[in-house]
């Protein structure tokens, strides 16, 4: 099988998350497809290019459809914002590692988003939703811009609801005249609410690399060891197989080591804001 | 077995000979022409256009394994798509590889057998019949003794061609190599064929005057990335990718896509790339997470220590082309001595 060639899929349905990011429900045309929360696939627009873009939809779906939440941020992802239901792109993948449901079993669960980073974090969300005894306590903290950039804000009331859990929102800023009843100010000042304990709980983290910095340096000042703290980054990527060289960290592939790592992994590693 | 592999013997004639049997039997047969100052790895049909005496070519044999552009696979833009590929390498035989280009392509080898493997560059590699070609002499920007890459070389070729003074030493490395030197009717080589390289290799490594030895390279220079070294020499890189372009262990790769004037088709293509250029750790928005020239720099040099990147199979073998051919006079060699606490 070549790993360059993608496979083709139609574009099921389109749902607007904010202004500049959509998710797109893909439906692969030529069989098969499963993957782990938390990898991602290269996405193609044929004659503009390709990206690297995070699964947001849960495994258990993927032999129906799989779902990629997109920020319009250059020519593919704009490429992409001008398709309509029925249109085709093509698929390669998934590629990565995931996060880590299996080690996560019977451990708390500190969930860190920022951004259109959010996207890659869903699966792991709905994962504790549709399998919550596998895991301890559940905490959901997400930050954006403003109200308006929230990302699957049609889930959040669910999310909300996980026994045991809890999801705090947070954003930097309120416009004139928006509701919002949640709190203001960057996502790591939500860590005074957390509960759950750095002695037996996993965190898993996805946002602008300056945000995971700082989330990093206040987690390890809660007790929460390198080992503990799971980052998903984001590199330049052309192939997803480990060869073009695009995305190393140092001696680290992302799209093949990672795109998920522990701060322990990456900490010596030159390049990064972290 | 019971002893050493079978030797043969020839002269220039049977160099020739072999040459010929070679196109006869389908490959496109490259080796070492000087055109100018300058030696380039040209398609040959005789041994005559070949310096045997040669030192290195400008580009490695990387330029026929992994070339500077090829296509992926052709698209049609009709209702939805349909992607084709066409991966149909023709036959080639390298002639006169010396080791430390011998070392880089089993490194490029070995890294784009890592799963998934890589169809174009193994495609290319199954057709391609190795001759490799024991340096004669070494100049200053040589150091392929310090890497462990040469000037002996005991794998990596069909065929070792090695020049004795009075004919040539036939090695060979394959079964495939042996069948060749059988069909050629080639004359078993005695002892003395074989003590002649030996004492050939032996002046060899005595003329060597650059050294970089690997023994713990790695592991220093990713301790001192804040060494002063990389943002000194970084002043005077020109960030235009020479090194990695000449760089026989060098593999990375751009993609795009190239759409016809009929917007209906098109091709993938990839190119290689320096991780030398501003543009290639460009990431959404802008962002860039080697910015500075001197993280760039770094990054080139700690993946040639074999500290970054590919590690062992992107690692410097010693062929010394960074240095001939950087404008501004960088030597890595240098950085590793600076690294080292020399200077």
């Amino acid at each position: 099988m070549n790993p360059y060639v993608p496979r083709i899929a139609v574009i099921e349905s389109i749902v607007d998350e904010t202004p500049d990011i959509k998710t797109f429900r893909l439906r692969i045309t030529d069989g098969g497809f499963s993957f782990v929360p938390g990898q991602f696939v290269m996405v193609s627009v044929l004659g503009v290019g390709e990206s690297a873009i995070s699964i947001s939809s849960h495994p258990d779906d993927a032999e129906k459809f799989i779902e990629i939440s997109v920020r319009k941020v250059g020519n593919v992802t704009g490429s992409l914002f001008r398709l309509k239901p029925g249109d085709k792109v093509g698929v390669r993948g998934p590629f990565g590692n995931g996060w880590p449901v299996d080690k996560a079993v019977g451990k708390d669960l500190l969930i860190v988003g920022g951004g259109c980073g959010q996207g890659a974090l869903r699966p792991l969300i709905l994962d504790v939703l549709r399998h919550r005894d596998r895991y301890g306590r559940v905490e959901i903290l997400y930050g954006a811009r403003t109200p308006q950039d929230l990302m699957f804000k049609y889930e959040h009331d669910v999310w909300a609801s996980v026994p045991q859990g809890c999801l705090l929102l947070t954003v930097d800023r309120v416009p004139p005249g928006v509701e919002w009843k949640h709190n203001v100010g960057v996502v790591t000042r939500l860590f005074e609410h957390v509960t759950v304990d750095p002695a037996n709980s996993l965190v898993c983290i996805c946002g602008p690399e300056i945000m995971m910095h700082f989330a990093v340096k206040g987690l390890l000042s809660m007790g929460f060891k390198g080992d503990q703290i799971y980052l998903s980054m984001e590199r330049r990527m052309k192939c997803g197989v480990g060869k073009c060289g695009h995305c190393q960290i140092g001696g680290k592939y992302v799209c093949k080591d990672g795109p998920i790592f522990t701060y322990e992994e990456l900490k010596l590693e030159p390049d990064k804001i972290l | 077995m019971g002893g050493a592999s079978q030797l043969f013997k020839t002269d220039l004639e049977g160099l020739d000979r072999l040459i010929r049997k070679l196109r006869s039997g389908g490959y496109v047969v490259y080796g070492p022409v000087k055109q100018g100052r300058s030696w380039f790895f040209l398609e040959i049909d005789s041994v005559k256009q070949v310096d045997l005496n040669y030192v290195r070519t400008v580009l490695p044999p990387k330029k026929l394994l992994h070339p500077p552009r090829e296509k992926l696979f052709e698209f049609k833009l009709d209702d939805g798509f349909e992607v084709s590929e066409k991966p149909t390498p023709s036959a080639v035989a390298l002639f006169g590889v010396h080791p430390c280009d011998l070392k880089a392509i089993e490194r490029q080898d070995e890294f784009f057998s890592q799963t998934p493997e890589d169809p174009y560059y193994l495609a290319r590699r199954r057709n391609t019949l190795i001759i490799g070609l024991t340096c004669t002499r070494v100049d200053e920007n040589c150091f392929c003794l310090s890497r462990g890459t040469g000037p002996e070389v005991s794998t990596g070729f069909d065929i070792l061609i090695t020049d004795v003074g009075n004919g040539y030493l036939l090695e060979p490395g394959s079964a495939k190599g042996l069948e060749l030197l059988k069909s050629l009717g080639f004359q078993e080589a005695g002892d003395e064929y074989l003590e002649a390289k030996q004492k050939l290799i032996e002046e060899l490594k005595k003329s060597f005057t650059k050294h970089m030895p690997s023994e713990g390279l790695a592991e220093l220079a990713k301790s001192l990335l804040d060494h002063e070294v990389w943002k000194e020499t970084a002043e005077r890189c020109l960030s235009c990718g020479n090194c990695s372009l000449v760089c026989p262990t060098c593999y990375c790769f751009d993609v795009y896509d190239v759409l016809e004037l009929n917007l209906r088709s098109g091709v993938r293509v990839r190119e290689l790339d320096s991780c030398q250029l501003l543009e290639y750790a460009e990431v959404a928005l802008g962002g860039n997470f080697r910015r500075n020239r001197f993280q760039r720099l770094r990054h080139w040099m700690l993946c040639k220590f074999g500290a970054a990147g590919g590690g062992l199979y992107s690692s410097c073998v010693g062929c010394g082309r960074c240095i001939v051919y950087c404008p501004a006079s960088i030597d890595l060699t240098e950085v590793a001595g600076r690294l080292r606490g020399g200077g």
